[in-house]
C-alpha cells in the first residue's frame, strides 16, 4: 500500500520536475526492443510434466533525460516478459526508475535500481543488493529493481556509497510449468522471515569502491533480508516453504588487470540467521588477440567457487569457457563452455551464440545440455531440461 | 681590421650554417616534425563532439554508426589524455559508455559499460591492433597519436597533388602494434595529410587521409574528416566529426570510473 503511495508520488515529482521545464528544451533519449523467443527441449517432455517446448515474448524500454542542465537525470528501464507455459514467468518490472542529483561529489538517488557489485564472469557471489528472478533465468543473474534511498561520495580516495532500501521483493521461482523448475512449488503462501518486520524491514549497505593502479577494488557491507531464501519441504503442504533470514554480508571485490591477462576475486563471510559462512570465488580471464593473423579474439577464462556450507548449491564449482568474438561487422560473437561441480560428477555445457543480421535486428542463439547429475544435486531436478533457444530481438 | 674580423665571422657563420643543418640527423628531423605536428592539435583543454563513421564494404555497401565523446587533455604532459564515448547506433549497443584514461609508455586503463550486462567492467587494452566496432580503424589508429609512441625518421620531401609534403617513417615503440612501419606525408602548416600503414609482414595494409582541416582558437588545427582504406580487404571505414567544441570546461571528475553510471542507461 505505502509502496504504491510512494510511486505514484514519484510519478507526479517527476511529471513536475519534467513540466517545469522548457517543453521545447527537453532532450531525452527513448529506446529498447521486443523479443520473441523460441524453446525446445531435446529430452521430450519434462520430468515433472512440463511440454517439450515454450514460446516467449521478453521487452526492454529504456528512457533517460538529463534536466537543469544536467544536474539531475532521470532514468526509466523497464522489463517484462509474456510466456506462453509458466504464468509466473509473465511479469512487468521497473528495473530502474530512479531520479538522480548530482552535486559536487555526491550523487543522489531516489528510486528502483540495479546494483552490481562483483567482478566475475560467472559467480558472482559478493552481489547482494537486487532480488533475482529465477523464472526469468534459473542461474539467478536476472534481477528485479530494487526500491532505494543512496548516496554517493566521490573523494579523491574513492567512492563511497550508502543504500538505504525499502520494500523487499521476494526470489520469484518458476511456477508448475516452468522448464526447468524445482521438484517442487515454492508456497507463496507460508514465507516466514527471521525479521520481525518481515518484508517491510528497512534494509542498508554501504560500498567503498576505488581504482588503484591495475586494480579495481570494492569493499562492502549489505545488512538486510537475505535475498536467498532457505527452502524447506512442508511434509503436509508437499510444497516447499520459503523462509529468508537476516544476512550480515561483508565483501570483497578485486580485479587486477595485466596485459591481455585478467585477474578476479570476489570473497565475503557472512551471518545468515544464526551461523556463519564464508566463500571465495575468482579466476582469471586471458585473451587472444588478433587469433592466427584475423580480427578475432579468443579468450579463455577459468573461474572456480566455495563456499564451506555444505547444503549450498554452488560450494565447490568450476567453470572453463571460450570467448571468441569476430569483430565484424555483425558483432558475431560465441561464448561455450563447461560448468562441473568438483566434489561430484555433475556438469553442464552451455553456448550462446549472437550476430547483428540487420541494423536493427539481433539473433540469439543460448543452448544449455546438462551431462550427468548427481541425484542429490539441486540441479537434479533440471537434468533433462537440456534446451536450446532461438531468441531475435528487434531494436527500436 | 674590425671590418675584416666581421667578414671573416659572416664567413665562418655563412660556411657552418650548411653543417649545422646537416648536423640534424633524419632521426632528429622526423622527430622534430613529428613533434611539430602533434602539438599543432594540443591546448584543446577538453572537447565534445559527436562523430559518424561510416563503413563501406568492397562492393558499395555502407552502414552508418553513431557515437559521441568527450576528451579530456591531459594534464599532465607526460601522460595522455582521457576520453569517454558513446555509442549511439547500431541500435543493439545504444547506451554503451567506454571510458578510456591512455598513457604514454604503458597500456592504456579502459573500462566499458553494457547495457545488456548492467555492470562496468575493466576491459584489457592490450588490444592494441584489433579493430573498432568492426571498423578499418584499429584501436591504436586513436590512441596511437601521441609521437612519443615512436621512432621516427625524415625520408625527405615528396609531392603529391601538386603540393609538397615531409615524408616521416615511424616505427611503433610499444607491444603488440599490427604495424611493422607507417609512412606519414605531412604539410608545411605542420599537418598530417596521410599515412600509410604497414603490416607486421611489411606489406601495405591500409592507407589514412586526413581531411576537412579546421583551425581552432586561432591555433589548433583539427582534422574534421578521416578516411581509412584498407588495401588488403578493399574496405573503407570514414570518420566524420561533428558539433567539435574545444575547450567547454568539462569537470574532470567526469572522467572517473563512477561518473560512467551518470552516462549509463
Amino acid at each position: 500500500m505505502l509502496k504504491k503511495y510512494i510511486i505514484s508520488f514519484l510519478f507526479v515529482f517527476l511529471q513536475y520536475l519534467v513540466a517545469s521545464q522548457n517543453a521545447a528544451a527537453i532532450d531525452y533519449k527513448a529506446y529498447g526492443f521486443i523479443q520473441p523467443e523460441i524453446t525446445t527441449f531435446f529430452n521430450g517432455d519434462g520430468r515433472h510434466g512440463q511440454s517439450n517446448s515454450n514460446q516467449s515474448i521478453f521487452v526492454k524500454g529504456t528512457f533517460i533525460t538529463y534536466l537543469n542542465n544536467g544536474d539531475q537525470k532521470i532514468t526509466i528501464n523497464t522489463t517484462g516478459r509474456i510466456d506462453e507455459k509458466d504464468s509466473e514467468r509473465s511479469y512487468i518490472d521497473f528495473q530502474k526508475f530512479k531520479y538522480e542529483q548530482y552535486f559536487d561529489d555526491i550523487t543522489l538517488k531516489i528510486g528502483n535500481e540495479l546494483i552490481f557489485w562483483g567482478v566475475n564472469e560467472s559467480f558472482n557471489i559478493v552481489d547482494i543488493i537486487n532480488q533475482s528472478n529465477f523464472a526469468e533465468d534459473i542461474s539467478g543473474t536476472k534481477k528485479f529493481g530494487q526500491p532505494m534511498i543512496s548516496l554517493n561520495y566521490n573523494h579523491s580516495y574513492g567512492n563511497f556509497d550508502l543504500f538505504i532500501m525499502p520494500f523487499f521483493k521476494e526470489r520469484i521461482f518458476p511456477g508448475r510449468n516452468g522448464r526447468p523448475r524445482l521438484a517442487l512449488e515454492v508456497d507463496k503462501s507460508t514465507v516466514a522471515y527471521e525479521s520481525s518486520s518481515k518484508k517491510n524491514k528497512i534494509d542498508a549497505a554501504v560500498r567503498y569502491s576505488t581504482v588503484y593502479d591495475d586494480y579495481d577494488i570494492g569493499i562492502a557491507h549489505f545488512y538486510g533480508n537475505n535475498r536467498s531464501p532457505e527452502l524447506n519441504v512442508n511434509p503436509l503442504s508437499q510444497k516447499l516453504d520459503a523462509y529468508y533470514p537476516i544476512l550480515s554480508q561483508t565483501s570483497l571485490d578485486i580485479q587486477s588487470t595485466k596485459g591481455a591477462w585478467l585477474y578476479k576475486l570476489e570473497t565475503l563471510t557472512a551471518k545468515n540467521g544464526e551461523e556463519r559462512h564464508f566463500g571465495i570465488a575468482g579466476g582469471t580471464e586471458y585473451t587472444i588477440y588478433g587469433l592466427r593473423e584475423t580480427t578475432s579474439d579468443l579468450g579463455i577464462i577459468v573461474e572456480y567457487t566455495f563456499d564451506d556450507r555444505n547444503d549450498f548449491a554452488f560450494n565447490n564449482e568450476g567453470v572453463l569457457a571460450l570467448r571468441w568474438t569476430k569483430n565484424d561487422i555483425k558483432s558475431t560473437s560465441l561464448l561455450a563452455g563447461l560448468v562441473a561441480d568438483m566434489s561430484g560428477s555433475s556438469n553442464r555445457f552451455f553456448a550462446e551464440f549472437e550476430q547483428r543480421i540487420r541494423d536493427d535486428l539481433k539473433v540469439f542463439i543460448d543452448m544449455s545440455i546438462n551431462g550427468e547429475i548427481d541425484a542429490d544435486d539441486f540441479t537434479y531436478a533440471f537434468e533433462e531440461d537440456s534446451q536450446l533457444t532461438l531468441k531475435i530481438a528487434k531494436y527500436f | 681590421m674590425k671590418k675584416m674580423k666581421f667578414a671573416k665571422i659572416i664567413f665562418i657563420i655563412f660556411t657552418l650554417f650548411p653543417f649545422y643543418l646537416s648536423a640534424e640527423t633524419a632521426e632528429e628531423q622526423g622527430l622534430r616534425i613529428a613533434k611539430a605536428s602533434y602539438e599543432n592539435g594540443r591546448g584543446f583543454t577538453d572537447m565534445v563532439s559527436d562523430q559518424l563513421m561510416i563503413l563501406i564494404d568492397p562492393k558499395g555497401n555502407e552502414v552508418t554508426r553513431e557515437v559521441s565523446g568527450k576528451t579530456l587533455e591531459n594534464l599532465d604532459p607526460n601522460d595522455g589524455d582521457k576520453s569517454l564515448t558513446y555509442f549511439k547506433t547500431p541500435k543493439d549497443v545504444e547506451g554503451t559508455v567506454m571510458l578510456s584514461h591512455t598513457h604514454i609508455s604503458d597500456d592504456d586503463d579502459q573500462w566499458l559499460y553494457l547495457p545488456a550486462l548492467g555492470r562496468v567492467k575493466r576491459i584489457s587494452s592490450s588490444n592494441k591492433s584489433g579493430a573498432f566496432m568492426g571498423s578499418e580503424v584499429a584501436f591504436e589508429d586513436f590512441s596511437g597519436t601521441d609521437y612519443r609512441k615512436y621512432e621516427w625518421k625524415f625520408l625527405g620531401e615528396e609531392m603529391e597533388n601538386n603540393e609538397t609534403f615531409y615524408k616521416l617513417e615511424s616505427y611503433p615503440n610499444y607491444e603488440n602494434s599490427g604495424y611493422s612501419k607507417r609512412i606519414s606525408l605531412i604539410d608545411n602548416l605542420n599537418r598530417t595529410y596521410k599515412v600509410d600503414f604497414y603490416d607486421r609482414k611489411g606489406e601495405l595494409l591500409k592507407t589514412l587521409y586526413l581531411e576537412d582541416y579546421v583551425l581552432y582558437k586561432d591555433k589548433i588545427w583539427m582534422a574534421n574528416t578521416m578516411k581509412m582504406e584498407n588495401i588488403q580487404n578493399k574496405n573503407i571505414t570514414i570518420f566524420k566529426w561533428l558539433n567539435r567544441e574545444l575547450d567547454v570546461g568539462i569537470n574532470k571528475k567526469d572522467f572517473e570510473k563512477s561518473s560512467i553510471l551518470r552516462l549509463a542507461d
